[in-house]
């Protein structure tokens, strides 16, 4: 093969998913920026559509609740990011262990994401609101849990953790398939060498599994960053933006994630092209923080 | 390889008519039968409508098709609008609750004043002297109660007109739950989700509350950012008085089922809802008496309850079967046909002079009866935008129902967020 | 020494057996109360169902429901699913391949450019999209909007960038030689793909495979914008959407729904499952 040439086959091979690609993903996102500068709302405009600069941009900056929705998300991801990956990370070192039913824990563990996020959100609602307060072991042991004031869903950080523990059940066994693949990859001989010097099962994590790893976790960060923060099914229909808080002297919706505060935004206050300069803010931020990220990481790569 | 190879002609013919079928499927017909596209938000009447519509579209040579969304976290009619409104595909028919809504589209709704059914109605959906709205149904709403636990109580719905009497009986029946078989008194629901109950339903007894029908003083005044603090003190003692005897549960996590089911098994006396909410309470298997009484968010006693139109059906100026659109909502009030799918199997009532039958369950009974005396309060709440009830009042409800923060508070929020309408 | 590991080992297969049962936990929920009606579900979750027939029962309900229209929607799903995840995996898969041989500036640019186009957030491009389709039927009469042509579109053009990624990372690893020889027995380039290194892809496409399936099987959003709700062709979603989404909840309708919804990607993955973690070893770590 001509390394260094565009042949035709090149262009040829590449043409669908450059068409599927402008079509689908480039396009719209163009017209999206050119929609946040104008006074578009997808309503019929007698007047037609204006061009209004910065307007929308400074006018959601200026929003508490946006701001709002955005120092959640970060928060929200931080936590998420580490649940995620802590509870993956884990359980692929159990089913990667000889065990018995391997496979049938790594297809469990699996499972969860086989569920719709609007379908996970409210069976989770109902285990949240119906299901724990009524659990016999636990309400005896503890039988706090069933005053309403204890509700998960009932109190805003509560429900912020509820939020990451649905979002982490769906999601950690599919990071747990990439750390798996990755301590399948390690070769045999460290872990024999290990042995022979005694290094206890600590040591080995340590110093063999983790580095020889790492570079898992350069995707997996990546695909955790992006999946927390463009969270929307579990938010809807799990909590609904719900219980408020105030901020800023302001009353809002207490755990509205960007991407809810983006679709509300769009639909509940009428202004679409707000939403339109909202998003272009969120992916803004987004592709800062990813680069950081991925750099971060690549970094600590070599140096591990 | 072979057997991949089979697979994969075998899903390239597939594809083919699959995309030939989907083409055909996807674009309204142009052909011999026209379509009349029809989206509601009632999922409760969906089934009749829909079986209704079949048999009228049979009759009339006309495909109706009936879209229903709606619920709490569903698509609303006005996001579906949206999204099909930048598809260049707007229903014929479609339904809106009220003034702001009929702002947002009123570039695509047709002027409806000429039509016969406007001097049967009381209940007209009316803009600048123009009629652009035909009223589905008249529904209501006060504190539904459940006669038989308030008889087992002593306590006199009658009593029950303003703030004091309302005080005085919860009192008395927190005392006798466990005789009476309660968790709570009433049920109530103030989660984000149930915004719709607080800062739609509750807050219209601000609104119009022992005030003459139509009468806008208070509206306008707290549009203009025109507090009258003395209403708004009693009325937060209302909601204190609510939010106070509701099961806690269902105030700050429930749902509408756990809401309505609370009152449908008699663990609640009171429910703050609607008529609609029967069909609810039959399926739950309650058989009960029941009925409306007034809200107390006055000292003032007041007489009646909240009756209104709660949406209309608008017709699409630029529909291309206006006037199957328009024969279609005649038809509702000038045949039998039209009168037994509002009423026996829509379960609606009325809200045409025309129609002589009534519905058999109890709360709507109620409605029909406070309405039939004349004590009825208007439906204010939809001058104030979606994005106001739902984005600034719906999180201050929430927060004085979880205890965040007092009455005083509550009072402040209120008043700061009426402050900021100006 | 040998006792204590054997010990450990059991040890680890009870905790694992254990956060399996805690982690299955929702899931065991959903079954227990498919096949209970509503009030028992709310007043009692975790009782045993009456009558364990209720969920075949409600099966029917959900399909023969004309308003659900759940055969057609399943059919519909299937239709989408399929030829979206055929689609998907040739275009990505071709692309990436001449993306990684070809190792030009230019190359390494589109290939960026599709990455990096996984961050674009959904909401900025979803109601740009329908307006955009839109204009595409007007100027050219190809209707995209309420088709299956345009749903399928929309889903290779929103899947490739993470398969691309994949494949890209997965060809990165397969010796160049084998290439080399088959151009020198005189295969033309095009063949190369197709014979050669396309059955070399089978972890990979299993892992593409799967991740794709799920996330089309499952999504709501995307279908109700480009099919719409209540049109002729819905998917099961949008289809499920109708119990969940009225002020009444019927959980045992809902329940049993999610139930059907989730055997077919089940049966895929069990499937597939062999295949993914060697797919994913190779894929995405690279």
């Amino acid at each position: 093969m001509n390394k260094g040439k565009h042949d035709p086959i090149f262009w040829l091979f590449l043409a669908p998913a450059i068409i599927a690609f402008l079509m689908v993903i480039i396009i719209p996102f163009l017209m999206g920026i050119f929609y946040s500068l104008t006074d578009w709302t997808s309503r019929p405009q007698p007047g037609g559509l204006q061009f209004v600069g910065l307007k929308n941009f400074i006018e959601s900056i200026q929003d508490p609740s946006f701001l709002y929705s955005f120092l959640l998300t970060f928060v929200y991801t931080f936590i998420n990011m580490l649940l995620i990956n802590i509870v993956a990370f884990g359980l692929a070192l159990l089913v990667t262990a000889k065990l018995k039913f391997k496979n049938i824990y790594r297809a469990g563990f699996f499972l969860p994401n086989l569920v719709g996020g609007l379908i996970l959100g409210y069976i989770w609602q109902f285990i949240f609101n119906i299901v724990i307060p009524n659990l016999p072991v636990l309400s005896t042991i503890y039988p706090a849990i069933a005053e309403p004031a204890n509700l998960m869903l009932a109190n805003r950080n509560s429900a912020v953790m509820a939020i990451v523990i649905a979002g982490s059940w769906q999601y950690s066994g599919y990071i747990m398939m990439i750390y798996i693949a990755a301590i399948l990859s390690v070769p045999e001989e460290l872990f024999e060498a290990a042995k022979i010097d005694g290094a206890s099962p600590f040591k080995k994590l340590l110093h063999i599994t983790i580095p020889m790893t790492a570079q898992a976790f350069t995707i997996t960060l990546f695909l955790t960053l992006v999946q927390s923060f463009k969270q929307f099914d579990v938010n809807v229909s799990l909590t609904g933006g719900g219980p408020s808080t105030q901020f800023m002297g302001k009353f809002m919706r207490g755990t509205e994630l960007l991407a809810l505060d983006i679709y509300n935004t769009a639909f509940t206050s009428n202004s679409l092209a707000q939403s339109q300069a909202r998003s272009v803010l969120f992916f803004v931020v987004l592709v800062v923080i990813s680069l950081i990220q991925v750099r971060q990481n690549k970094r600590k790569e070599i140096e591990l | 390889m072979k057997k991949i190879l089979v697979v994969l002609v075998l899903l390239t013919a597939l594809v083919g008519t699959a995309f030939a079928g989907g083409n055909q499927e996807g674009v309204k017909d142009s052909g011999v039968r026209p379509t009349l596209e029809l989206l509601q938000n009632k999922p409760e009447i969906d089934a009749a409508l829909k079986t209704y519509a079949k048999a009228w579209g049979e009759a009339n040579g006309v495909d109706v098709v009936i879209k229903t969304v709606g619920g709490s976290v569903d698509v609303t009619v006005d996001q579906m609008l949206t999204v099909g409104y930048a598809a260049g595909d707007l229903p014929d028919v479609f339904v809106f609750p009220g003034v702001d809504d009929y702002k947002k589209w009123s570039e695509v709704i047709l002027d409806v004043s000429d039509q016969k059914w406007v001097k049967d109605t009381a209940v007209e959906f009316v803009y600048d002297g123009k009629v652009y709205g035909f009223p589905v149904a008249v529904e209501g709403w006060g504190m539904a109660y459940n006669a038989e636990i308030l008889k087992a109580a002593g306590v006199d719905p009658a009593s029950l007109v303003n703030l004091s009497a309302y005080k005085a009986a919860f009192e008395k029946m927190d005392s006798m739950k466990a005789e009476l078989g309660l968790d709570s008194v009433v049920s109530m629901a103030a989660s984000i989700s149930m915004s719709w109950v607080t800062a739609h339903h509750n807050f219209n007894s601000l609104l119009s509350n022992g005030l003459p029908y139509g009468d806008l003083s208070v509206v306008n005044g707290l549009l203009a950012g025109k507090v009258d603090m003395d209403r708004l003190e009693q009325y937060a003692e209302w909601v204190g008085l609510l939010f106070k005897y509701a099961d806690q549960a269902v105030l700050t996590t429930g749902d509408y089922d756990a809401q309505v089911g609370a009152f449908a098994s008699g663990k609640a006396v009171f429910l703050h809802q609607g008529n609609w909410a029967d069909g609810n309470i039959e399926g739950a298997g309650a058989t009960f008496k029941r009925a409306f009484a007034p809200h107390g968010s006055m000292n003032a006693a007041t007489d009646g309850i909240f009756v209104a139109a709660p949406a209309y059906y608008a017709i699409n100026k630029d529909s291309k079967v206006i006037d199957f659109a328009k024969q279609f909502l005649n038809d509702l009030v000038y045949t039998d046909d039209g009168h037994n799918y509002m009423v026996k199997e829509a379960g609606m009532i009325p809200a045409y002079s025309t129609v002589k039958l009534s519905p058999t369950s109890p709360l709507s009974q109620s409605v029909q009866k406070w309405a039939a005396d004349g004590k009825v309060y208007s439906w204010s709440q939809y001058y104030f935008s979606e994005d106001f009830r739902n984005n600034t009042l719906g999180p201050i409800y929430n927060q004085f129902a979880g205890g965040n923060i007092n009455e005083t508070q509550f009072v402040a929020a209120l008043k700061g967020a009426f402050e900021g309408l100006k | 020494m040998k006792e204590i590991k054997r010990s450990s080992t059991i040890v680890t297969e009870i905790i694992t057996a254990f956060i399996f049962l805690i982690f299955l936990f929702p899931i065991f929920i959903v079954i227990l109360n498919a096949g209970k009606d509503p009030f028992s579900i709310t007043s009692n979750p975790l009782s045993l169902p009456k009558d364990w027939f209720q969920v075949f029962r409600n099966m029917k309900i959900i399909w023969l429901d004309p308003n659900l229209r759940y055969g057609s929607s399943f059919f519909a799903s299937i239709i989408v699913t399929v030829f979206s995840l055929l689609l998907i995996v040739l275009v990505s898969g071709q692309a990436a391949w001449v993306l990684v041989r070809t190792k030009t500036k230019l190359s390494q640019f589109i290939f960026f450019l599709f990455v990096a186009a996984m961050v674009i957030p959904f909401q900025i491009v979803m109601l740009p999209l329908v307006s955009w389709f839109r204009i595409v039927a007007k100027a050219t009469g190809f209707q995209l909007l309420r088709t299956y042509s345009g749903m399928i579109l929309s889903y290779v053009g929103f899947g490739l960038s993470l398969s691309l990624f994949m494949f890209h990372g997965f060809i990165k690893g397969i010796p160049y030689e084998l290439e080399e020889a088959a151009t020198i027995d005189g295969c033309a380039k095009w063949q190369i793909f197709y014979r050669i290194i396309f059955p070399l892809l089978k972890p990979i496409t299993a892992t593409v495979l799967v991740l794709n399936g799920i996330w089309i099987w499952n999504d709501y959003l995307l279908p109700l914008l480009i099919l719409g709700k209540g049109n002729k062709i819905q998917t099961v979603p949008l289809a499920v959407a109708n119990y969940a989404g009225a002020y009444v909840k019927q959980w045992d309708l809902i329940l049993t729904a999610v139930l059907l919804a989730m055997i077919p990607v089940i049966i895929l993955f069990l499937f597939l499952q062999r295949y993914i973690i060697k797919g994913m070893v190779s894929g995405s770590i690279k």
